[in-house]
């Protein structure tokens, strides 16, 4: 068995001075975009005002992340919809995809988890600025006083890097043990394992997507200029 | 253990091209579709209450038209009932007075029949008692009659006062008998009313069929009825002074 902690290349592209290794969860993340690309553009080719199964479903999907963000930022979910509901859908197709067999989720190696931490960690400071202003965003390291800039820029980071590997970890660990179970037992033994999985899977998708939009926030928020408390109780 | 950077940037960039593409195919769309249902629901809503207050409106119009339809058929009624109960109290003063008209007429009627039955029937009755008074008469012995009804006569001419017996006697004075009396029967009937009277009166004679038997005295302001004609007369006006007793009663 490899280790799950090793990425090995499919093909490698480009000239002998590149070397560009395309490895397995890049192609199955193109796969999945494929998948969820042409879906969508299906679905959405004849909305109409009487929805079909299909559109109510997806108009719920809409519906609930929309419900989800007004919850959590209590602002209008328009600006972050595509980008939370995309890590959301994406995640948790990968993580699922564990059930294909021969398939690797893309979530289970490091590098796709490390991408998704490194652009949330940078949607958080496109937001924050677009919210309050590069001045803005940076006053947010300051608050509540300048002490705290080294600890809130380190934060700011090891959020980023903890969401990183709380997934890698969590969706690495159930592929591993299905594994190794797959490998020791029966073919039937594994099944509650996957089915652990999926939920598993879902939950992770559902906390990176709310995390991330936790953490959008508080920069959106942060960079806001705060009125000072006294003057709000007269 | 090894990370390659190289997949790293491919999974970011294929990450950040699935946001572009499903915004562009799928949340922007929905999303949309969802705003116009909202939309359209919420004209739709917008309408419905404005049809609604409508529909409200025209349910108080049609109550108060009803309402006042009602009304009018209750003055409608009051009046029909009005003008029913006068045209009926109408006709059934028009008809009792009609019934009271006829009933006048048909008691006038029966009355005037009653009264020309009853008359006839006296004539009728006066008649045959005259008829069957005449038989008799013809089979009684005439002189007895005759010294009978004038010894009645003298009577009658007693009864009277002596003032009207004096008055009596010197006026002139017609002996109707109801046969023709010859000059020995004047001479007695004289002598008898010139005993009764107490003087010589003027006397002319004269003879009626009608009265059947007897002998009667008449002058201008004086009658002595002393006949069976004259009883006859006297019966019946007392059967008609009955009669006329008893349809009163």
């Amino acid at each position: 068995m490899d280790s799950p902690l090793q990425s090995v290349p499919l093909f490698i592209l480009g000239p002998d001075w590149l070397r560009v290794p395309i490895m397995a969860s890049v192609v199955v993340t193109w796969a999945i975009m494929a998948v969820l690309v042409l879906g969508a553009a299906l679905l959405t080719r004849r909305l109409s005002q009487v929805p079909s199964r299909a559109q109510a479903a997806a108009e719920l999907l809409v519906a609930t992340v929309d419900q989800q963000i007004r919850d959590v930022t209590g602002a209008a979910p328009a600006p972050y919809r595509a980008f939370v509901g995309t890590l959301f859908l994406f995640i948790l197709i990968a993580n699922w995809s564990s059930l294909i067999p021969g398939v690797t989720p893309p979530t289970a190696t490091m590098e796709t988890p490390a991408a998704l931490a490194a652009i949330v960690f940078l949607s958080i400071i496109w937001f924050g600025i677009r919210g309050g202003g590069v001045g803005g965003f940076l006053r947010g390291f300051a608050r509540p006083n300048p002490v705290m800039i080294p600890l809130n820029i380190l934060e700011s980071v090891t959020r980023s890097f903890s969401m990183f590997v709380r997934l890698f970890g969590n969706v690495m660990s159930g592929v591993f043990v299905i594994a190794i179970v797959g490998s020791l037992a029966a073919l039937l033994v594994p099944i509650p394992l996957m089915a652990l999985d999926l939920l598993t899977g879902a939950v992770q998708a559902y906390i990176f997507a709310v995390l991330s939009m936790v953490f959008i926030t508080s920069a959106v928020e942060k960079g806001k200029p705060q009125t000072d408390p006294k003057i709000e109780e007269t | 253990m090894t990370f390659d950077f190289w997949t790293l940037g491919f999974q970011a960039v294929n990450v950040l091209v699935l946001v572009w593409l499903l915004h562009r195919f799928f949340w922007k769309p929905v999303s949309a579709m969802i705003t116009t249902r909202q939309a359209t629901a919420a004209s739709m809503l917008e309408e419905a209450g404005v049809k609604r207050s409508e529909a409200e409106a025209a349910l108080a119009e049609a109550a108060n038209k009803l309402a006042a339809l009602a009304a009018e058929r209750e003055a409608m009624l009051a009046t029909a009932r009005t003008d029913s109960d006068a045209t009926r109290d109408t006709l059934l003063s028009a008809a009792q007075a009609e019934v009271e008209t006829l009933r006048d007429t048909a008691k006038a009627a029966r009355v005037l029949a009653a009264g020309t039955l009853k008359a006839n029937a006296m004539d009728e009755a006066q008649g045959l008692a005259l008829t069957i008074a005449g038989k008799l008469m013809a089979r009684l012995d005439g002189p007895a009659t005759d010294a009978a009804f004038l010894n009645w006569l003298v009577k009658g001419l007693g009864a009277l006062t002596d003032v009207e017996r004096t008055a009596l006697a010197g006026v002139e004075l017609e002996v109707v008998s109801a046969a023709n009396q010859d000059s020995t029967a004047q001479d007695r009937i004289a002598k008898a009313i010139a005993d009764a009277l107490g003087a010589s009166a003027a006397l002319t004679f004269r003879s009626d069929p009608a009265l059947i038997a007897g002998h009667e005295i008449h002058s201008a302001h004086f009658s002595l009825r002393n006949s069976w004609r004259a009883d006859l007369d006297r019966i019946a006006a007392a059967l008609a002074k009955k009669g006329d007793l008893s349809d009163a009663g």
